[in-house]
């Protein structure tokens, strides 16, 4: 019986979800195309060349701008995903060339941040009152106030133009002629200035989230049960105590990383990190429809997908949650 | 003693070994230099990346995709700082009897990948384009392509055109006939062989996520061996950081770093006055569509104040005639309207308005108030913010026209001056250098239909007259008057306003032995950007 409740769910869940994404992938048909301005305009207003109205109906033709919804739906189910105007390259090719970078940058921001944020939460909560405690709670609310912007044109000039310990720009050296753990070296090193701007911009919340929801924890009857017991201290503070606090952190680790796809536009653009964010921003500088397309579809499914997914992370972190269910 | 033992240094065979070791010495360094006299890498940056792949149907259609296909193919002619030089052809001549340009090409040329080039290549790129339109190239001012001999080409015109060696011979990139016979959709045509040409360097790799583009030196090119092994393109968000750390040795830069880069020993050169600022007015509403509302607004924005408090002086008022004071065309006598709000008050009364309670105009008890949107477009195809929208607000108002600033994004902007949505728009353009054929894409409302850049202006029949009738006249002294008189229209008619032309650099490292330059009237058709393929052939 209860099985079939829980089937009963799910099966509400997905059903959902399907509808969700349905809508998501109207949205990113017809949102776009709310833009004013289009492709052949924004592409050639800033040219030196100027078409005469017979060479601009013959680009338009071309570029076929006026697709409806039902043959955008019919190629996106046929894995058809359309090409840049301004590459004539196909959109899944860009998209997954760029990717890569947003996930080494992004990826490593979100997961630096969340482990950097959640153990400094829970060592100072365990330390509370302390110089420790007082230190970093006021650093890190002013680090939190601090726009990316500011610390990224900061962190540049400082350790870029002035020290010159860290590239100003780039993912890698351009073309450089070195051997492969060369390279590896060498994307660290731009890496760093991108990396330290966003782990700056986002262990602040992350460390606060966690000292205050351990600072709720620690207070727990089964605490003081455990100190009791007289289990080891690092053994209450993580197996016991911090693991409540996960919860929160993770609901703020999805939702962040739901928005991985132009997460670090900012950083992107004073460092001239590739990514999926400058693929976004370009495309729409030039109207480039079927790459804003794709990205919005892309970012707006993976927000869909990162949400379900947290309902079963949920579950495996707080038994309590799965019972309910 | 002394003087035996002189004789005895000097008999001494080991004198003269140590002689031969110090010319020895000597000749080593000069040969080890002569070898090291081509640079292996220059880096240039720009804070874009991506401006498309280099071969003519897929580059951006803007100046710097046009410059990065522009190393890969030649065209029959090109430019340096002084004007044409020869490039795939070697002489060229006007027969005006037949109305044609014959061209005589270089023997001995090769493409890339070592066929040689003949003029089956010039007459096969000509027709092909005619097929699927180079937008660069007017081809519908070409009538008729001959074959004459292998390496002689005649191109007929369709008309008289005088901006045939700017438009025609110094713009059209030649492509392979052997490669692009059989293409059918050169746009989406993706083939290492696409980017086959005759140019002095050969296309290796384009990163679209970095915006990174690699070339290679074509040691056969035909007008030399390239000065520099690699070419490299990276995207940087910071060109003047990249020049001063070594990741670049050519950059685009703001004119407030000047000076700071030439402490530093890095070289910085300003191209002539090609690019400019200007207001575009709606002049088919009321008020706009008054020529002497248009006058009054001339006389009431002050150019110098824009330079001096957005752009920090760099930078010079604009003719209000459109053709550059640096262009060979330029006409001195072109009116002016030097800041006179007295003029402005005077004008706007003469048509009925009357200073309101508010220190505003009005007209009928309705507020003379416009609409003005300003966004940020700056030469070379890059974006500053700047402040031209506020101070030319602030101008407006103290002569007591009430503005409603709106600032937009650059297409958005784009997107209304095109459909007529808009009263007054904050724009720029450039091709100020180039041929004057320019003047029709900047007024003739025929030729530029869905241009954001041209007044699309036919009030005036003689202007109108002059602007298409200057293009057929290959007299080149009655060409010039014509042009003189269509700045003189140009100005009292005012259509939209030029405002000024801001100062535009380049720096470079000159370590590397490269000696950058602008090009006299722009690359091509004008592209005001200081990388010249020349600069990289002795």
């Amino acid at each position: 019986m209860k099985r079939k409740k829980i089937f009963k769910t799910q099966l509400g869940i997905a059903a959902t979800f399907c509808l969700a994404a349905i809508l998501m992938i109207y949205v990113s048909y017809a949102l776009p195309r709310f833009l004013p301005g289009d492709f052949v305009t924004a592409m050639y207003a800033g040219s030196e060349v100027t078409l005469s109205p017979e060479q601009e109906a013959d680009l338009r033709n071309y570029f076929n701008e006026n697709q409806g919804f039902g043959e955008y739906l019919f190629k996106l189910l046929r894995l058809d995903w359309g090409y840049s105007y301004a590459f004539f390259t196909p959109v899944s090719v860009l998209f997954f060339e760029a990717l890569p970078w947003t996930l080494l940058l992004l990826g490593s921001a979100y997961l630096l941040s969340f482990g950097i944020g959640f153990i400094l939460g829970v060592e100072t909560a365990w330390r509370r009152k302390g110089p420790w405690e007082k230190g970093l709670v006021g650093g890190m609310m002013v680090l939190e106030g601090i726009p990316e912007m500011i610390t990224g044109v900061v962190l540049l000039l400082v350790f870029a133009f002035h020290l010159g310990w860290f590239p100003a720009a780039g993912a890698d050296t351009a073309y450089a002629e070195i051997y492969f753990w060369e390279w590896i070296l060498d994307v660290g090193h731009h890496l760093t200035l991108p990396l330290v701007t966003l782990l700056i911009a986002y262990i602040p919340g992350n460390f606060l989230l966690a000292r205050n929801s351990m600072s709720m924890v620690i207070k727990a009857p089964f605490i003081i049960t455990a100190r009791a017991k007289g289990l080891p201290p690092r053994r209450i503070r993580y197996a016991h105590a911090a693991r409540n606090v996960l919860l929160p952190l993770m609901t703020r680790f999805g939702l962040r990383f739901a928005f991985m796809v132009t997460g670090a536009l900012i950083v992107e653009r004073i460092y001239a990190y590739p990514g999926v964010g400058t693929l976004l921003f370009n495309a729409i500088q030039v109207r480039d429809l079927p790459v804003i397309q794709w990205v919005v579809l892309v970012s707006s499914l993976m927000v869909l997908l990162i949400i379900l997914s947290l309902e079963w992370v949920y579950r495996f972190i707080d038994p309590r949650i799965g019972q309910a269910g | 003693m002394n003087h035996m033992r002189k004789e005895y240094i000097f008999r001494s065979k080991w004198l003269w070994i140590l002689i031969a070791l110090g010319n020895f010495l000597l000749i080593i360094p000069w040969s080890s230099h002569a070898q090291e006299k081509r640079v292996h890498e220059i880096i240039i940056a720009d804070s874009k990346g991506d401006w498309g792949y280099p071969n003519p149907f897929r580059h951006y259609p803007r100046g710097p995709g046009y410059v990065r296909m522009s190393w890969v193919f030649d065209t029959l002619v090109w430019k340096d700082q002084d004007g044409f030089i020869p490039a795939l052809a070697r002489k060229w001549a006007y027969d005006s009897q037949n109305q044609a340009f014959v061209f005589d090409l270089q023997e001995g040329v090769t493409w890339h990948d070592g066929t040689p080039f003949t003029a089956e290549d010039v007459a096969f790129t000509i027709q092909y384009y005619m097929k699927h339109p180079y937008q660069w190239v007017p081809m519908d001012a070409i009538a008729d392509v001959n074959v004459i001999g292998s390496y002689r080409v005649k191109i007929t015109l369709a008309r008289p055109f005088a901006a045939f060696l700017t438009y025609v011979g110094g713009t059209m990139p030649i492509i392979p006939k052997h490669i692009w016979e059989n293409v059918e959709d050169p746009k989406k045509y993706d083939d290492p062989k696409v980017y086959i040409g005759t140019g002095p360097y050969r296309f290796m790799d384009f990163d679209k996520a970095k915006g990174n583009y690699l070339y290679e030196a074509f040691d056969q090119y035909y007008q030399g061996v390239p000065k520099v092994e690699r070419l490299i393109y990276v995207k940087t968000g910071n060109p003047m950081i990249s020049l001063n750390t070594g990741k670049a040795d050519l950059v685009n830069i703001e004119p407030e770093m000047a000076e700071g880069l030439e402490r530093k020993g890095m070289k910085v050169i300003k191209d002539a006055r090609g690019w400019n600022k200007k207001l575009m007015i709606n002049h088919r509403i009321e008020p706009f569509c008054h020529k002497e509302f248009r006058q009054a607004l001339a006389y009431a924005i002050d150019q110098q104040e824009l330079i001096d408090k957005a752009h920090l002086g760099f930078g010079s008022p604009a003719s209000h005639g459109l053709v550059s004071p640096d262009h060979e065309y330029y006409n001195p006598n072109t009116p002016t309207y030097p800041h006179d709000p007295e003029k402005v008050r005077e004008i706007l009364q003469s048509m009925g308005y009357v200073s309101g309670p508010s220190g505003y105009f009005e007209k009928n008890g309705k507020p003379l108030q416009v609409e003005l949107l300003a966004s940020n477009i700056t030469a070379a195809g890059s974006s500053v913010p700047d402040r031209d929208g506020e101070i030319m607000k602030k101008q407006l108002q103290a002569v007591g026209i009430q503005v409603d600033l709106i600032n937009m994004e650059q297409a958005t902007t784009d997107g209304r001056v095109k459909k007529w949505e808009f009263q007054m728009a904050i724009s720029g353009h450039g091709g100020l250098l180039g041929d004057a054929m320019v003047l029709g894409s900047l007024i003739d409302p025929d030729a530029s239909a869905g241009s954001v850049n041209s007044a699309r202006y036919g009030a005036n029949q003689r202007l109108l007259d002059l602007v298409r009738a200057q293009v057929r006249e290959m007299d080149e002294e009655k060409r010039k008057a014509m042009v003189y008189e269509c700045q003189e229209i140009y100005a009292d008619e005012i259509p939209a306003i030029p405002l000024y032309y801001p100062d535009s650099m380049s720096a470079y490292n000159p370590q590397k032995g490269v000696n950058w330059f602008y090009t006299k009237g722009g690359l091509a058709i004008g592209v005001p950007i200081a990388q010249n393929k020349m600069a990289l052939i002795d």
